[in-house]
C-alpha cells in the first residue's frame, strides 16, 4: 500500500483543442471542470481541494497564472495549489492530486489543466526563447525546433532509424484523432505527405510537429470510500512516478530519456508491474513530435531501445494492435495546449479503461493503461498507471 | 463553449498588451571564467571534479553528481567532435532563411556535456556525426567574453 488511501478517478472533462478559442483561460478551466464534475455526478461543494496545472505564464501572458485561473477551477475558499513542470505538467498535476487524497488529508480533489497559447503572438515560440541557457545558448539564436532536431537526429543516428519510419507515427496519430470530438489537427495523411512537408530544421519537418493550441482538461479524484459511493466504475491510480535530469541538456546522451525510465520504474514498482509490455494494455506517451512517441515508448520500457519504430511499422501500436499507443490521436492529432495536452492523455486512459472511448475504444477490454508527459528543457518525465 | 472556428484571432474582441521587461543575466562564477578564457586566451576550458573525476564542459561551479565544489580547470584545446546536428531552414517566425544555418552539439573527448554552436566553412551535405571540428575565434580585439567570440566550428584538418 502506497499512501494512506487508495485514490480513484471518477470523472473527466475536456474542452475542444483549437488554435484560437474565444474563451478566456478561466472560462476554459470552468468548461473542463464543470464537465468532469457532471461526469462524476458531483457538485463543486463536494470538492475539498483543487490542484491546477498550467505551463509558462508567458503563454497566457498572465503573471500569477495559478491565482488568475483559480476561480475557473472552482478553487475559491478551498485549499489550492498550482504545479508546474513544463511539458510534464499535464501528467504531473494528477500526480499532485493523488498525494492530496492518498495522504488522507482530503477525500476529493479536482485536478484542472489549462493553456491558452494563442494569447502570445505572433507565435508562442517567442515565449520559449527564455527557457534556454542565457549565457551559452541564447546568443546563438536558439529556437525550440532546432533543439528538438538535434535530439531527433541523434536518436535516428544511434539506431539507424529512417524518417519514413518516424513519419508513420504522425500518420497514425492524426488518423486516430479523426475519431476524437475535441481534435484540432485530425487528418488522413500519408507518409509521403510528411516527407514532402516543409523542412524546418532538418530532420524536423512541418508534419512532424504538433500544433499550438488553446484548451483545458479536468479530472475528479476521490478516496476509495467516496469513489465507491459515486460510481460503479472507478479507475484507480495505481502507480505514480516523476523524475528530472540535469538542466544542462547537453549533459545527456539524447537518444534515450533515462529520466522517463526512472519515472516509469517508480510508477511500475508501485503498481506491481514487472513486465510492462505484457501487463500494460494501452499507453499514451507524450508525442509533441512524432519521434518523441517512439523515444518515450522506449523510456516507458514498452519495448527495447531502438525497437519502437519497428513496432510502429508492424502495426503493433495501432488502435487495434497488440499494444495501442496514443489511441486518442495524441498531441499530433488532438492538439498541444501544453498542460491540458498531458491531462488529455490521462482523460483518454480513463475513458478507455471505462469502455467510454466511443469510436476510439481499443478492443480487448483493457484493464491497465499508462500515460506519460515530458517537459522542461527535455529533462522531465511524469508517469501515471491507471487500472480498472 | 464557442464552436465557431476562428482563423483570424483579430476578429475576436480583445485588448492588446505586452510584458515589457528586460533582463541582465550575470554570467556567474564559472561562466565568467569560462568566457574570459575564450576572450583572453582563445581556449575552451573544462572543470574537473576531484572526487568523481568527471570533467564538465561547459564548466560548472559544482559537481551535479556529488556536490563537490569544482576548482580544477583543464584546457580542453579547441577541437571537438560533432555529436549531433541540425540544419535550420526557418527562423522563429517560420520565414525561410537566406542561407541554411548548421547547428551542432560538439563534444570534447571524455568531458561530460558539450557546447552547442554553429558550423562554418562546410556545406550541409558534408557534415556527419562524429566529424572532428575546430573552433574558429574572432580576432582578439573583437572578443567580448561571449560564446559568440567563437565564430563557429569548422572541419578540423
Ligand atoms: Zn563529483
Amino acid at each position: 500500500m502506497f499512501g494512506k488511501k487508495r485514490v480513484a478517478i471518477v470523472g473527466a472533462g475536456l474542452t475542444l483543442f483549437r488554435r484560437n478559442l474565444k474563451e478566456t483561460g478561466k472560462e476554459l478551466a470552468y468548461e473542463a471542470s464543470k464537465m468532469a464534475l457532471d461526469a462524476a455526478g458531483m457538485e463543486l461543494s463536494d470538492i475539498q481541494s483543487v490542484v491546477m496545472g498550467t505551463a509558462p505564464d508567458a503563454f497566457d501572458g498572465v503573471h500569477m497564472k495559478g491565482e488568475y485561473l483559480a476561480d475557473g477551477a472552482g478553487a475559491r475558499n478551498k485549499p489550492y495549489v498550482r504545479v508546474y513542470v513544463g511539458g510534464g505538467t499535464g501528467v504531473f498535476t494528477p500526480l499532485a492530486g493523488w498525494w492530496h487524497v492518498a495522504s488522507g488529508q482530503f477525500d476529493t480533489c479536482l485536478v484542472v489543466c489549462e493553456e491558452k497559447m494563442s494569447s502570445c503572438f505572433p507565435h508562442p515560440a517567442y515565449a520559449f526563447t527564455t527557457i534556454f541557457d542565457n549565457i551559452l545558448a541564447r546568443p546563438l539564436g536558439t529556437t525550440l525546433i532546432w533543439i528538438f532536431a538535434l535530439e531527433m537526429h541523434r536518436y535516428m543516428h544511434k539506431h539507424n532509424i529512417k524518417k519514413e519510419q518516424i513519419a508513420r507515427v504522425a500518420v497514425k496519430n492524426k488518423r486516430n484523432a479523426l475519431d476524437h470530438p475535441c481534435a484540432q489537427l485530425a487528418a488522413n495523411i500519408t507518409v509521403e505527405d510528411v516527407l514532402n512537408s516543409e523542412i524546418m530544421c532538418w530532420p524536423v519537418q512541418r508534419l512532424d510537429i504538433s500544433p499550438t493550441s488553446d484548451g483545458a482538461a479536468a479530472l475528479v479524484l476521490a478516496s476509495e470510500d467516496v469513489a465507491k459511493k459515486v460510481t460503479d466504475n472507478p479507475v484507480w491510480i495505481d502507480g505514480v512516478g516523476w523524475c528530472i535530469d540535469s538542466t544542462i541538456w547537453t549533459n545527456r546522451d539524447l537518444y534515450y530519456p533515462d529520466y522517463v525510465e526512472y519515472a516509469a520504474r517508480m510508477a511500475y514498482k508501485m503498481a506491481g508491474i514487472k513486465n510492462p509490455p505484457k501487463e500494460i494494455d494501452l499507453a499514451e506517451p507524450y508525442d509533441p513530435f512524432d519521434y518523441k512517441e517512439l523515444h518515450h515508448m522506449e523510456g516507458l520500457l514498452l519495448c527495447r531501445k531502438g525497437e519502437a519504430p519497428k513496432l510502429t511499422e508492424e502495426g503493433v501500436t495501432a488502435r487495434d494492435g497488440d499494444l495501442p499507443i496514443c489511441p486518442s490521436g495524441g498531441l499530433l492529432g488532438v492538439g498541444n495546449p501544453i498542460a491540458a495536452a498531458g491531462a488529455m492523455k490521462v482523460c483518454e486512459v480513463f475513458w478507455q479503461l471505462r469502455g467510454e472511448a466511443g469510436k476510439r475504444q481499443v478492443p480487448g477490454d483493457p484493464r491497465t493503461g499508462v500515460a506519460q508527459a515530458w517537459g522542461d528543457l527535455m529533462q522531465y518525465g511524469s508517469v501515471i498507471v491507471l487500472r480498472r | 463553449m464557442s464552436l465557431e472556428k476562428i482563423t483570424d484571432p483579430r476578429r475576436m474582441r480583445h485588448w492588446l498588451g505586452h510584458m515589457e521587461t528586460d533582463y541582465r543575466y550575470t554570467l556567474g562564477i564559472a561562466g565568467e571564467r569560462f568566457l574570459n578564457e575564450i576572450k583572453e586566451n582563445a581556449r575552451i576550458m573544462g572543470a574537473r571534479c576531484k572526487r568523481c573525476g568527471v570533467i564538465y564542459v561547459p564548466p560548472k561551479m559544482y559537481c551535479e553528481e556529488c556536490f563537490e565544489k569544482l576548482e580544477e580547470w583543464i584546457d580542453l584545446g579547441t577541437r571537438g567532435e560533432v555529436y549531433t546536428y541540425t540544419i535550420a531552414y526557418v527562423d522563429m517566425d517560420g520565414n525561410r532563411l537566406a542561407e541554411p544555418v548548421i547547428y551542432a552539439l560538439i563534444t570534447f573527448g571524455d568531458a561530460y556535456g558539450g557546447l552547442i554552436h554553429k558550423l562554418g566553412e562546410v556545406k550541409p551535405e558534408e557534415v556527419w556525426i562524429g566529424m572532428p571540428v575546430e573552433a574558429v575565434f574572432k580576432p582578439p580585439q573583437e572578443r567580448k567574453g561571449s560564446i559568440t567570440d567563437i565564430k563557429y566550428f569548422k572541419p578540423a584538418q
